[in-house]
């Protein structure tokens, strides 16, 4: 009996090996106003993936601020009076309201009217006036969001004028939920990628990390690099990725609160790479933290940003790239960076310590 | 030192061992060459998916001369041409143009993406090469 015991142990942990290596369950969906692709390898790829893209619906409908139903546009429609939101929208103010004073306001959820008066929100492109500009930035301040949780959710009020977006945080929150579908499913490897937004779970099949590519900003074909990643979030914003021209001069979607104009910072993209485990004296780092420091650090640019990392605050790691034609890469990423030979640009590492 | 009877193998011990043994040998070269066939071919391969859903797939390194095809999705129309070395969209209906402005894509990983029409172009190579997603 012990015999066909062993036998039978063996031939399913065989069988388990084999499955690992051919079960990989792929899905695509458009949602947030991006493509999204999901992977997921085991028994229950099909599905994590089938939770994964309810989830990513359920989110959409939450948060768009596009969509006259959703727990955002309900919000912008009361500002100046308390609104009655879920604890989870409640949650993300409060954490979108943490990165804005993170960062120093280069984050910040309020630059909505602004965003919509360069025609952003809804593809009519314009290029508003400073008095309209200068009207507008009065309301840009995430500091006066007030929420406060309740028993049976939050109640919110913005202050007067204002309205959020929360598009800068929005993809990052999904990677977050959908790493937790994967976690609550069983699935040890997979990928997603929400439209700039990466999260990697463990390793790929066949052992080896996943290979994530950063775009190059002046060559849509081509990579500045190529990151070896698991377990982790990896989030790049780029002017590059939605704009307009309007009289020879182009303006990009990333728009600096402090100016109401399009960040002019030296930097052409930003990458956030953060672990999705904790480490020793650590707290892993999460797919919204990566979306809103991508966007802040781009406006920053890249001395700010570096300071930024340096100052130890959060844990995570950075590739920038200037208008100046550099790559900047901090130290955490060194060993699990491939520079793209030929891209033209110049490569450096970035050290804790300046030297 | 005295062995334990209990802990002596006998044939039946040694005919389970083998039989697992056997079986280890025989998923290996099953994984080895599934591996192998994989790499036998490196050319790249154009996925069209509208809506989400795999509707096309275009072995680029087996075309004989460059192709024309029409995509529709979402009341957008796509004329795509592909080519050994990529695909590209060539004109389109759309709105924002974001699909036409991508250009040409040549390497595996790439895709060119059309958010109003619901339609996007994947590269993808036979042996996995490349890289598994593009930020940015």
């Amino acid at each position: 009996m012990k015999r066909i015991l062993a036998l039978f142990l063996c031939a399913a942990a065989l069988t388990g090996l084999a499955g690992c290596g051919t079960r990989q369950s792929s899905a695509e969906l458009f949602a947030m106003d991006t493509v999204m692709e999901l992977t997921a390898c085991g028994k229950n790829g099909e599905a994590a993936l089938d939770a994964s893209k309810k989830e990513i619906t359920r989110l959409e409908a939450l948060l768009s601020r596009t969509r006259a139903d959703s727990e955002i546009s309900l919000l912008n429609r009361s500002a100046g009076k308390p609104a009655a939101v879920s604890a989870e929208v409640g949650q993300l103010l409060l954490e979108a309201r943490a990165y804005s004073a993170a960062t120093g306001g280069a984050f910040d959820v309020t630059v909505a009217p602004v965003v919509s008066a360069w025609g952003f929100t809804a593809d009519a492109y314009r290029v508003p006036s400073q008095a309209e500009l200068s009207a507008l930035l009065t309301r840009v301040d995430s500091s006066k969001i007030g929420v406060e949780l309740t028993a049976s959710g939050a109640q919110v009020l913005l202050g007067a004028g204002q309205s959020v977006d929360l598009g800068g945080i929005a993809k990052g929150y999904a990677s977050d939920r959908v790493a937790a579908v994967f976690e609550d499913a069983g699935v040890t490897s997979g990928m997603i990628s929400l439209g700039g937004n990466v999260y990697v779970r463990g390793k790929k099949p066949d052992g080896s990390a996943w290979r994530v590519a950063i775009q190059d900003p002046k060559n849509s074909s081509g990579y500045v690099g190529v990151l070896k990643l698991t377990d982790a979030f990896a989030v790049t914003s780029g002017g590059y990725q939605r704009y307009f021209e309007q009289d020879g001069k182009r303006y990009h979607h990333i728009i600096d609160p402090a100016t109401g104009y399009p960040a002019e910072s030296g930097l052409t993209s930003v990458t956030v790479v953060a672990s999705a485990n904790d480490a020793e004296g650590s707290v892993g780092g999460s797919g919204t933290m990566c979306d809103a420091f991508s966007t802040a650090l781009f406006v920053m640019g890249a001395e700010k940003a570096v300071e930024f990392w340096r100052s130890g605050g959060y844990s995570f790691d950075l590739v920038l790239v200037t208008d100046d034609g550099r790559v900047l890469i901090t130290d955490g990423l060194s060993d699990g960076f491939s520079q793209e030979k030929g891209a033209g640009y110049s490569y450096e590492t970035i050290r804790k310590t300046a030297s | 030192m005295r062995r334990s009877a209990k802990l002596r193998p006998d044939p039946r011990d040694l005919l389970v061992a083998a039989v697992i043994v056997l079986a280890a040998a025989a998923l290996g070269a099953a994984l080895w060459g599934r591996a192998s066939a994989g790499t036998s071919g490196s050319g790249l391969t154009a996925v069209v998916c509208v809506g989400g859903q795999e509707t096309d797939r275009v072995e680029l390194s087996a075309l004989p001369k460059p192709e024309t095809r029409v995509y529709h999705g979402s009341g957008h129309t796509l004329t795509v041409r592909f080519s050994p070395s990529g695909a590209q969209v060539v004109s389109a209906d759309c709105p924002n143009q974001d699909c036409v402005r991508t250009g040409l894509i040549d390497a595996p990983g790439r895709s060119i993406v059309c958010l109003p029409a619901r339609i996007s172009i994947q590269l993808t190579a036979a042996d996995g090469g490349g890289v598994d997603a593009v930020i940015g």
